[in-house]
């Protein structure tokens, strides 16, 4: 449990970082609050030669609203987010995620731009990012750029996230964050991973759905959308049976994952079930 | 773990089957692949830098060819072990043409052990797809080139490219001092 022979910088500006990132590429990790990096480079499955600890740019931890967006910098804790009473009432559904992953310590430590680039297969903030239609603000040595959630998540542990480029601030649209929202999962008894998470959010007209968007997480190498339920569901009543029916199409097209602790069997219908019960729990709200 | 899939990939099954058996070809293709040595008939040491996102380790192993049957079918062996743990395993390879495509079946049993499989077991499988993709597409790539061209260096568009924006990139630079 003792790490790779490493080196270690520690940038006063997110400038400073990335010019060094761009400085020394491949070699480098970028260091936020590590309860993803760290636990890999102690079991050496990651062996960095450079650590870039960001986690003192105090100011990129803010929750703030601004232009009709809800602006999350990347560094806020999951702990941040989950006390914020502003956010409780702005956009729930961030809040639940925040206050389900791992435990205490976890959140105490760990950011939301940390888990979202790392992209954990079973990481809990996916599935919300990309039911709330956010954007991440990527920043680099050429500059910033703007990419949609449904756009950063490519695979396993990989995301659109360049070499050069620090993900620096979480954007989500009000507009889109003040409806009914539910994120319920099923964490891993032991690593709090989830086995399946399904952040719901809703819009409702009296007591039909206007519009939804449902992310799953830990269900396949990547969270997605789970355009089939929404489809199904979209126009339709908000009673048990129509729910039940277009949470049937939870993971529809997917790939499932496949391990010791849930077969790909098992996580499709724990996503059917999940998704059934987020839908049923948001369209409450 | 069993490990299965289907790659589909646009060219003649007698040239995937020959880029398959190639040692040269498949040192291009198999992702990380720093070195392949022959060590017997169809038999293989091999050096792998493999990994996925910030997870790497460095793998050294043996493969073996067996119940070779051009251009259908062979079994490959694996055995290798790294600083993340070790794997054995077998697999077996079926290749059917259909209207100018050929289909690769894969099926194998995997064991893997140690550190890797202690903490990285819920994301082994989807590695193992993520990596058998890469391979495949490397693969049709050096089926399609015609025999007498040089095979297609993978990187080589993207080392181009770098080389290209980096001059581009200095003759910018320079230009403002110069005015």
């Amino acid at each position: 449990m003792i790490p790779a022979q490493f080196d270690y910088v520690v940038p006063s500006s997110l400038d400073e970082a990335v010019a060094l990132l761009a400085q020394h590429q491949d070699e480098a990790k970028i260091l936020a609050g590590g309860h993803s990096l760290i636990p890999a480079m102690k079991l050496r499955l990651a062996q960095p030669q450079l650590l870039i600890d960001i986690g003192r740019l105090k100011d990129l931890t803010y929750v703030r609203e601004e232009d009709g967006q809800l602006r999350i910098g990347a560094l806020t804790t999951h702990y941040e987010l989950e006390s914020s009473a502003r956010l409780r009432d702005l956009c729930p559904l961030l809040a639940a995620c925040a206050g389900s992953i791992g435990d205490v310590q976890v959140r105490n430590k760990g950011t939301i731009g940390g888990s979202l680039a790392h992209a954990d297969p079973a990481a809990d903030w996916p599935a919300a990012v990309l039911a709330l239609d956010a954007e991440l603000v990527a920043a680099s040595a050429n500059g910033e750029r703007t990419i949609k959630a449904t756009d950063f998540f490519v695979d396993m542990l990989t995301t659109a996230l360049q070499p050069g480029e620090i993900l620096r601030e979480i954007r989500v649209p009000l507009a889109a964050a003040r409806t009914s929202q539910a994120y319920l999962k099923m964490p891993h008894p032991a690593s709090g991973f989830a086995v399946v998470g399904v952040a719901v959010n809703l819009a409702r007209q009296g007591d039909a759905c206007q519009a939804v968007a449902v992310g799953i997480t830990g269900v396949a190498a990547k969270a997605y959308r789970a355009a089939g339920v929404e489809q199904a569901l979209t126009g339709g009543a908000l009673d048990e049976q129509t729910i039940a029916n277009a949470s049937a199409h939870a993971a529809d097209n997917v790939d499932l994952n496949d391990d010791l602790f849930a077969s790909a069997d098992y996580r499709r219908h724990l996503a059917q079930v999940y998704t059934r019960r987020a839908i049923a729990e948001a369209a409450k709200r | 773990m069993k490990i299965e899939g289907t790659h589909e990939l646009r060219a003649a099954r007698a040239r995937v089957y020959a880029a398959l058996v190639d040692p040269a070809v498949l040192a291009r293709c198999i992702p990380g692949c720093e070195r392949l040595e022959q060590t017997g008939e169809h038999a293989y040491a091999a050096t792998l830098r493999a990994g996925v996102g910030a997870i790497k380790g460095l793998f050294t192993g043996n493969v073996r060819l067996e119940d070779m049957r051009p251009p259908e079918h062979y079994r490959i062996v694996v055995d290798g072990r790294g600083q993340p743990g070790f794997l054995k395993g077998a697999g077996d390879l079926d290749l059917a043409e259909r209207d100018g495509v050929t289909v690769i079946k894969y099926a194998g049993d995997v064991q893997v052990g140690g550190t890797i499989a202690g903490v990285g077991q819920r994301m082994i499988q989807g590695a193992a797809k993520m990596m058998a993709a890469q391979f495949f597409t490397a693969l049709e790539a050096e089926a399609q080139a015609a025999p007498e061209e040089p095979p297609p260096r993978h990187n080589f568009f993207r080392l181009a490219l770098r080389w290209l924006s980096g001059r581009l990139q200095r003759l910018f630079q320079r230009r403002p001092q110069s005015s």
